[in-house]
């Protein structure tokens, strides 16, 4: 894998190390990277996604903000417009919700409303998704939020080798980035990343594997589950990484289906309205002379995210993934 | 060592109950309501004890304790009337304690138990409520002070003569909703009282990173409302404090911000490690400012508490957690289906459709087989 991305050494990673590490090259790189946030500081980050930075890079690279998402996301975006790369950390999907003001308004406004004057260099981290038991609010899978919102990009990756390079690629560019990182496996598996700077494409899906039966569309946390579920069904799976939301790699998802003739999305956020819907409509718009069977979503439901005791039961799963994969193949007109 | 705002903590404050117990002034409270609160205390103590072993166990999964801080909830919970309102966050159990609320559902919530289940399983009777009433925790940070001042003016619009109280941390006084809540209470003159717990820390960020006024207290300046400062750790200065903002805006006076200054003894919760961030001598300055301690040498010294009584009231307190703890274990494990309730008043295809895979996935079947929308 490595060899995709860079020549030399590599080393042994999760993904939350890869984001840390991402990070501390990219403020090397670049002096005008600054990150911002609360609990950055000392601990870095209630994930310890940023730990280490604080001290070597010191207080005003690494900026400890009062607790205030709408303050951090609105003070990013006036340092951007000064030509600061600003790198903010919202501590869970959950708590975005304050800062909606400022994203709307200025974040993903600003670049289109000053005739393109003003750059919107920021990337906000936020760390997304269930299957860690935790209170209320910690587990959102709402991404669609975003992707329904112009003027930002949408990134999320699902192993520490696409997290380097798609961090790296973020923080240089001069859009806004919303980049999600999925907690539940920040810490479930390790990969041989490469030590060199290298970023990828912030507009191209990655193929996890090619198959010639059926396509299924995720990203995330939701990538190793399609993974099992092609290994347990009776069929040849293509799985695309989407990893970047918004734009849509679109053409990628139309060659895709186009070849299969056949399509799952699976996702782990709400149905209705989720990035399913846009998928399934695409789909429809421009491959349905190619469409063998209906296109199903396997998702979590249209209910709010639950208590952990119920969790497992809402979050999509292998199973879930290829009971889905199962009816579409099995489907005839 | 991170610097700390509270530099001289002991100055800037009311205070009735000295940290040796002393009193200076007269009680505010008779000593039946000394003793109710000192009772709520040890019960928080050992519920939180309880917890924290259930944590370890893997019975609950994250937990965060009011351990040090429980003269604020309850010095402010006692000065409440029965028919009053109450908007608490994560860290004033005591507060619902100290009216009665029930432990076992508590402990079901920590367990993870869908709301629905909690209320089939652990039914309350209606004379079992607490008299003052408790909105649901509120997990996302200030969202529960502008609720509490919309409560505090629907009194005001409809003649009434409650009180709204709300809690909120020195950290949390940060967000824009703080703020706006604030403003509200101003400008609608409504009968509410905000408390903030300055315990100088939001997980690892200093009260100091917060704010650069000189007290949390002084926020309400902006807002045109009176605001007070107490020691935190003295139930009688809470109660007293909190007895004045009550009754302001019970006769019409309108809004008080109350900053009661205190120390998070505790980590954060139990995903934090406080040894990362601050020095070990804060806890040793503030253990001996102990809240539970203090009043127990106070109620010592005036023959309302002996080794005996003391002795009765932790076991009564065991013996109140293990029951609750035993009774939250009973109850079955959800229904996933739960998931589906209380969302909306009438039934939608989506919901019931959703329902349907679900309990088809449940049983082992393939829940995408309904490609015409008739079910599956
Ligand atoms: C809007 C929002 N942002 C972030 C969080 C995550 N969070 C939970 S508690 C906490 C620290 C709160 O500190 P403070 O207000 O001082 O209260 P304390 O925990 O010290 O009582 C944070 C950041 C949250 N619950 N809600």
């Amino acid at each position: 894998m490595s060899a995709d991305y860079a020549d030399g050494e590599t080393s042994e990673v999760n993904l939350v190390t890869a984001v840390r590490d991402t990070l501390a090259q990219e403020m090397r790189r670049d002096e005008n990277v600054r990150l911002l946030g609360y609990d950055m500081g000392p601990i870095g980050g209630v994930f310890r996604a940023t730990e280490d930075l604080y001290e070597e890079f010191g207080e005003d690279r690494v900026i400890d903000t009062p607790l205030s998402e709408n303050g951090i996301l609105g003070a990013a975006a006036g340092m951007a417009m000064r030509g600061q790369r600003v790198v903010p950390e919202i501590q869970f999907l959950g708590f975005f919700y304050p800062a909606f003001g400022q994203f709307m308004y200025t974040i993903s406004k600003m670049h289109e409303r000053s005739g393109g004057a003003f750059e919107m260099p920021l990337t906000v981290r936020i760390p997304y998704g269930g299957g860690i038991k935790s209170s209320e609010y910690h587990s959102e899978s709402t991404e669609s939020f975003f992707v329904h919102t112009p003027g930002v990009r949408v990134v999320c990756p699902s192993t520490p080798a696409e997290t380097k390079g798609l961090l790296a690629a973020s923080i240089r560019s001069d859009d806004p980035v919303m980049f999600l990182e999925p907690k539940a496996v920040y810490r479930t598996g390790t990969q041989e990343v490469p030590e060199a700077e290298y970023t990828l494409p912030l507009d191209e899906s990655r193929t996890v594997r090619e198959g010639s039966d059926v396509t299924v569309l995720t990203w995330g946390a939701m990538v190793r589950h399609a993974e099992t579920a092609a290994d347990q069904v009776d069929a040849d799976v293509e799985i695309l990484d989407l990893r970047t939301l918004s734009p849509l790699p679109v053409d990628a998802v139309l060659d895709s289906v186009k070849k299969t003739g056949r399509c799952v999305v699976f996702h782990e956020a709400r149905r209705t309205l989720g990035l399913g819907a846009e998928l399934s409509a695409l789909v429809n718009e421009y491959a349905i002379d190619h469409l063998k069977a209906p296109i199903k979503r396997a998702t979590g439901y249209d209910v709010h995210f639950p208590s952990h005791q119920t969790e497992e039961a809402y979050l999509p799963d292998e199973q879930r993934a290829a009971h889905a994969i199962e009816a579409v193949t099995s489907y005839e007109y | 060592m991170a610097k700390w705002t509270e530099s001289r903590p002991d100055e800037d404050f009311s205070r009735v109950l000295a940290p040796d117990g002393t009193l200076s002034g007269e009680a505010p409270v008779d000593e039946a309501t000394a003793l109710r609160m000192y009772e709520t205390m040890k019960l928080s103590r050992r519920y939180d004890e309880k917890m924290l072993s259930l944590q370890r166990r893997g019975e609950i999964s994250i937990l965060s304790r009011s351990w040090g801080e429980e003269a604020i909830p309850v010095g402010s919970a006692a000065a409440l009337e029965a028919g009053d309102w109450c908007f608490p966050t994560y860290r004033q159990t005591p507060s619902k304690l100290y009216w009665g609320g029930p432990l076992d559902r508590a402990v079901a919530g920590l367990m993870g138990h869908e709301p629905e289940t909690i209320e089939e399983h652990l039914p309350l009777d209606e004379a079992d409520e607490p008299a003052v009433n408790f909105s649901p925790i509120y997990i996302p940070l200030a969202a529960n002070v502008t609720n509490a001042v919309g409560s505090a003016m629907a009194d005001k619009f409809e003649d009434g003569n409650t009180v709204t109280l709300s809690y909120i941390g020195d950290g949390s006084t940060s967000q824009g909703d703080f703020y706006e809540a604030l403003n509200f209470a101003g400008v609608f003159d409504a009968p509410a009282v905000t408390i903030c717990h300055n315990n100088q820390w939001a997980i690892s960020v200093p009260s100091h990173r917060q704010t650069a006024a000189d007290t949390f207290a002084q926020k309400a300046e902006a807002a045109g409302m009176p605001h007070e400062r107490v020691d935190g750790n003295d139930v009688f200065a809470v109660y007293a404090a909190t007895q004045r903002a009550v009754e302001r805006a019970r006769s019409g006076e309108g809004p008080t911000l109350l900053e009661c200054v205190t120390y998070r003894v505790d980590d954060h919760n139990t995903a934090d490690d406080a040894g990362a961030y601050r020095d070990e001598s804060e806890q040793e300055f503030w253990a001996e400012r102990d809240p539970v301690d203090r009043l127990e040498a106070y109620l010592r010294s005036e023959d309302a508490l002996d080794d005996e009584a003391i002795e009765a009231i932790e076991a009564d307190a065991d013996e109140r957690v293990e029951e609750a703890v035993d009774r939250a274990r009973d109850v079955p494990e959800d229904d996933p289906e739960r998931i589906f309730d209380n969302h909306l008043q009438s039934e939608s295809w989506n919901e019931r459709h959703q329902r349907e895979e679900l309990r088809a996935e449940q049983r082992g079947e393939n829940p995408f087989t309904d490609f015409t929308g008739d079910g599956l």
